[in-house]
């Protein structure tokens, strides 16, 4: 198939490839090269470092069709990285005052068990593309995020089934052209593990085994600062 | 009692300054001891999402710069300003490069609030936050986020009170002078 869109795979967590937003984002881009999208993937926290890579970063956001950004949620909003990002490409753009045709999804996860923690930050991202003129195709936001950590979707289970289908939801529309369905984000904001309570416990059991692992056992309850 | 402002303001461009002059010189009217930090002179590195703050050092960043003076400063202060520019409803990269560091202040524990998980408060007690956003022009959207964001933030830190208020950038100085008042009286409310 003759398929000359390009797609960019921005990555917004630091944890890199061990992250659940880097799992998330290149399930859908191997589906879309399977379609012979071209695709690439960046990640932010490396990318600003420098002066020449924030212009790599730059030039290559100017020169793709879609736009994936996959981030974790970091105090209830998008991580500063990302944040910085989004001011980079705004003031990109408010100096060469060119007409937008880039497309926009962004994949929120949250350690929270609830989905709904993410809205604001794909509120976020949504006033961001009406701002710079991109067009808003969707948002998708998983919660208990802490669960895929890196880990292939493939190799997790049930766990994962209504996460892989809202991303081959996703990958369907983006290689229609169409928005993100309604269908692929309730999927994608089902929990991951029955209860509430067992995520939640099984968290705190891996706090506590890391601690342990660290010698920081006994100073988990700390107060340092006061 | 202690007041924290951080300043989120973008560059060197001293937008926010007048807002800042403005917050410091009510706050002291108030009997508040002041303390100001200007984000983008700090060397401040962004989190890198390793929860060593909870699992290695708990209570400290392992990253050893600036944002451990802000993390001391803030869980000794009584009321913080989040004082920033409104970047598509939510704060700047400046404030937001902060705020990804305090969270050695919270416990990785968790715990319900009104039904939704949270993480448990490592500390006693937490101060109120203000958040002061300004833009250029009105936009419902971004206010209405701006304020939702305050509340959000305000829930997981644990504060027990918070305001909120976007300022169209231009106004006469009365007119701030006047909104501050007003949002450190709806902030002080709860705190007395
Ligand atoms: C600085 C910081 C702030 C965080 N704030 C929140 C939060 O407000 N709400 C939430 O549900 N999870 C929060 N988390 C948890 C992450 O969203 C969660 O661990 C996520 O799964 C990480 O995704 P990643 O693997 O793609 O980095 C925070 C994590 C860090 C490091």
């Amino acid at each position: 198939m003759n398929n000359t869109r390009k797609v960019i795979l921005l990555i917004g967590s630091p944890r890199g490839v061990y992250s659940t937003s880097s799992v998330l984002g290149n399930y859908i881009l191997k589906k879309l090269e399977e379609q012979n999208f071209k695709t690439e993937v960046l990640h932010i926290h490396s990318q600003l470092k420098s002066q020449s890579k924030r212009e790599q970063l730059l030039d290559k956001i100017e020169n793709v069709d879609l736009i994936l950004l996959a981030f974790p949620l970091y105090v209830d909003t998008l991580p500063a990285p990302v944040i910085r990002t989004f001011e980079l490409i705004a003031e990109n753009i408010s100096e060469k005052q060119q007409e937008r045709t880039q497309k926009l999804i962004a994949i929120v996860n949250c350690g929270f068990p609830e989905a709904s923690h993410n809205r604001y930050a794909l509120a976020t991202c949504e006033q961001f593309a009406l701002e710079t003129g991109m067009q808003w195709i969707g948002g998708l936001s998983l919660g208990m995020g802490g669960a895929i950590s890196g880990k292939s979707l493939d190799k997790l289970g049930g766990m994962v089934t209504n996460v892989k289908k809202s991303l081959d939801l996703v990958s369907e529309s983006i290689i229609k052209d169409e928005k993100i369905s309604e269908k692929a984000i309730e999927y994608m904001a089902k929990p991951l593990l029955p209860s509430k309570w067992l995520y939640t416990f099984m968290g705190s059991i891996s706090w506590r085994i890391q601690a342990l692992k660290n010698k920081a056992y006994s100073k988990l309850n700390d107060t340092p600062f006061i | 009692m202690k007041a924290l402002i951080l300043n989120g303001e973008k560059d060197n461009k001293a937008s926010l300054n007048k807002y800042s002059k403005i917050i410091i010189k009510e706050l002291e009217n108030r009997d508040y001891e002041v303390n100001t930090v200007i984000l983008y002179e700090e060397k401040i590195a962004d989190c890198i999402g390793c929860f060593g703050c909870w699992i290695k050092k708990p209570g400290i960043c392992v990253i050893d710069d600036y944002a451990h003076k802000i993390a001391t400063m803030f869980i000794n202060s009584d009321l913080i300003i989040y004082l920033t520019p409104v970047v598509f409803g939510g704060y700047s990269y400046q404030l937001k490069k902060a705020l990804d560091r305090m969270i050695p202040l919270i416990s990785p524990f968790f715990i319900k609030v009104d039904g939704e998980i949270h993480h448990k408060p490592r500390y006693k007690e937490y101060p109120s936050i203000l958040g002061i956003g300004v833009m250029s022009e009105f936009e419902k959207e971004q206010v209405e986020l701006f304020n939702d964001l305050i509340k959000r933030n305000s829930i997981n830190l644990h504060s027990p009170n918070y305001a909120s208020e976007v300022f169209v950038k231009n106004k006469d100085i009365d007119h701030i002078q006047q909104g501050i008042n007003n949002l450190l009286n709806r902030v002080s409310d709860k705190n007395e």
